[in-house]
């Protein structure tokens, strides 16, 4: 097992993962990365168990919540922590370049 | 200074029925040896103004319950409606959030006094509190040792006795490893016994808030208050009962399991010996003690890292810096403020867990390893499952070692990992367990032991604790301000 991911396939998750890195993170992330995943393939070893998968913890029947009004947020609470805003909307920067 | 908060809850509730003592005693109390602690660091946001407001507006209530009057310190994962909640990271440094979580609406309708949040590994990822945007927290028995994590601000504000009560969330231990460290009690409840709402999830199939307190007793009473059904989280139930009603009771005749593991040579000797004690006092009450095999428990970290991070990874992917929180300033695209929010608002410990956890649950690999995962989890479930068919609760060591000097391994990828070993199969098979203290190394600092049970069987874990407590009768109360502990 090789001790380091290749800068690529860093860059590959970071892109998943939307984090830019620096180059001096990248070659960081090399070796960490490549720690934690070498520990997490000992799972992919186990091929004797009899579940198929779990759902959720603790389950019994699904349960559904009533359909009834519940209490609303109002607009101006809900924008207070936006960064950017404008009236009663909140800004985002240029979605669709030329480039 | 008084010393009001020294006294147990049911002599701070006679004081107050007699009206010796208000409320704002008990909070002016607690801002004093606060301040008189500040190195400690156990709080990122304290609001000394809503408490004294809070206690104020008591004076007039009824005395219903034995949590009237008594200041709370919340952990900083959980959000109070107009107090800074920044889950220890620069990602949420200035966001006030604009409703209560479910645990903390009943803490109010406890009639008990919010003081401030504590610090915490950021996002609670870690298990030293070191991971905190806000500086790390010290351990008050010892303050060149960590507290442990990621409930280190709340474990060492109860251990210190800044506040007789906090609230932490254990997702892999975060709740026990601390109380262990730290010399307090704390419960991680079953899953689904207290409302997740309000708790910034990290991850959603194993979080869960418990209470965290200066004894087993007091520790049912917080139970009592937040636990219950909510609408607003569907994987809660409701449970009506009283879990401080079988504290006191015989423990004659209990049969105990200790998975092997519990007692493997990666535990500190100290802490064994500790441990071999209590099984002897059980055995001198006519205990059964039997040693179990569990299923997977010796791949319960790799399985937990799987798991959380998988889910970690989605649910931080609404830091977008668009709606709320750290938001790079000058960014030239959407795709650029995505990614440079994301780079300078998280620490490493969270890019860390969140890249893998990406990559993890992307295209084929969420067959390969989430699911997997899922299904052995199922499997060491039902393993812990069948041992209790014959035995009423599980024991054994909260962690592999004491408290460690802070710093140390602090750039290992795996060591917070490592320190959970014994705490994460519990969140993995969903079932509560708590840390009780049960005695000193030799250089006199606290050591834990864990007390498991089947799902929903709290009140059975009060029973056995309370006992032990009982017995070993500790003085838990580190000294101070320079002092020895000696």
């Amino acid at each position: 097992m090789k001790d380091a991911l290749t800068k690529e396939e860093v860059l590959h998750v970071a892109e998943l993962a939307r984090i830019e890195i620096s180059e001096e993170e990248l070659q960081m992330y090399q070796v960490k990365l490549k720690t934690l995943l070498n520990q997490i393939e000992e799972v992919t070893k186990i091929n004797d168990h009899d579940s198929d998968y779990l759902i959720a913890p603790w389950q019994e029947d699904a349960i559904l919540r009533s359909d009834t009004e519940g209490e609303m947020l109002n607009s101006k609470d809900v924008l207070m922590n936006a960064p950017r805003k404008s009236g009663n909307y909140i800004e985002v920067p240029v979605v669709i370049t030329n480039e | 200074m008084s010393k009001y908060l020294d006294l147990s809850l049911i002599e701070i509730n006679e004081l107050l029925k007699s009206k010796k003592i208000t409320p704002t005693d008990l909070v002016l109390e607690c801002f004093e040896k606060i301040e008189k602690n500040k190195d400690l660091n156990c709080f990122i946001t304290l609001d000394k103004e809503g408490a004294l407001e809070k206690a104020k507006s008591l004076e007039d209530k009824e005395i219903k319950s034995l949590t009237y009057g008594i200041p709370i310190a919340i952990k900083d994962n959980i959000v109070t409606k107009n107090i800074k909640t920044t889950a220890a990271s620069k990602m949420l440094e200035n966001f006030i959030p604009i409703y209560d979580a479910d645990v903390v609406k009943k803490i109010n309708d406890a009639d008990m006094i919010i003081i401030g949040k504590t610090n915490m590994d950021e996002f609670a990822m870690g298990s030293s509190t070191q991971t905190s945007f806000f500086g790390n927290t010290k351990n008050p028995w010892n303050k060149s040792l960590v507290p442990g994590g990621s409930s280190g601000g709340s474990a060492a504000a109860v251990s210190a006795r800044l506040t007789p009560i906090a609230l932490g969330s254990d997702t892999g231990g975060s709740i026990r490893q601390p109380s262990s460290f730290c010399g307090i009690v704390g419960l991680k409840p079953t899953y689904g016994r207290v409302s997740r709402y309000g708790l910034i999830a990290f991850a959603s199939s194993l979080d869960q808030i418990g209470p965290m307190t200066r004894n087993v007793y007091e520790n049912a009473l917080v139970l009592n208050a937040i636990c219950g059904k909510s609408s607003n989280d569907l994987t809660s139930y409701e449970t009506n009962e009283d879990f401080t009603r079988l504290i006191g009771k015989d423990i004659e005749g209990m049969k105990i399991a200790i998975p092997k593991f519990y007692m493997s040579d990666a535990i500190d000797k100290e802490i064994k010996d500790k441990l071999n004690n209590i099984i002897d006092l059980l055995k001198s009450k006519n205990c059964t003690i039997d040693y179990v095999d569990i299923k997977y428990i010796d791949k319960a970290v790799p399985l937990y890292q799987i798991i959380a991070m998988g889910e970690a990874s989605s649910n931080l992917a609404r830091f977008d810096g668009i709606r709320y929180g750290y938001s790079y300033e000058n960014p030239k695209d959407i795709r650029d403020l995505y990614f440079k929010t994301r780079r300078f608002g998280f620490g490493n410990e969270v890019k860390r867990r969140i890249m893998i956890g990406s990559y993890l649950l992307s295209g084929k690999n969420a067959t390969t390893y989430y699911n997997k995962a899922m299904a052995i989890r199922d499997d060491m479930r039902n393993s812990f499952l069948k041992v209790y068919q014959d035995y009423d609760l599980i024991i054994g060591p909260t962690a592999t070692t004491k408290a460690y000097p802070l710093g140390q391994d602090l750039d290992d990828a795996v060591k917070a990992f490592m320190d959970d070993i014994l705490t994460i199969p519990v969140n993995m098979a969903g079932l509560p367990a708590m840390s009780l203290p049960i005695g000193f190394s030799t250089d006199h600092l606290p050591i834990g032991m864990q007390i498991i049970a089947a799902p929903f069987k709290e009140a059975k874990i009060y029973q056995l604790a309370s006992f032990i407590e009982k017995e070993l009768n500790l003085d838990l109360c580190p000294k101070l301000g320079g002092e020895s502990n000696e």
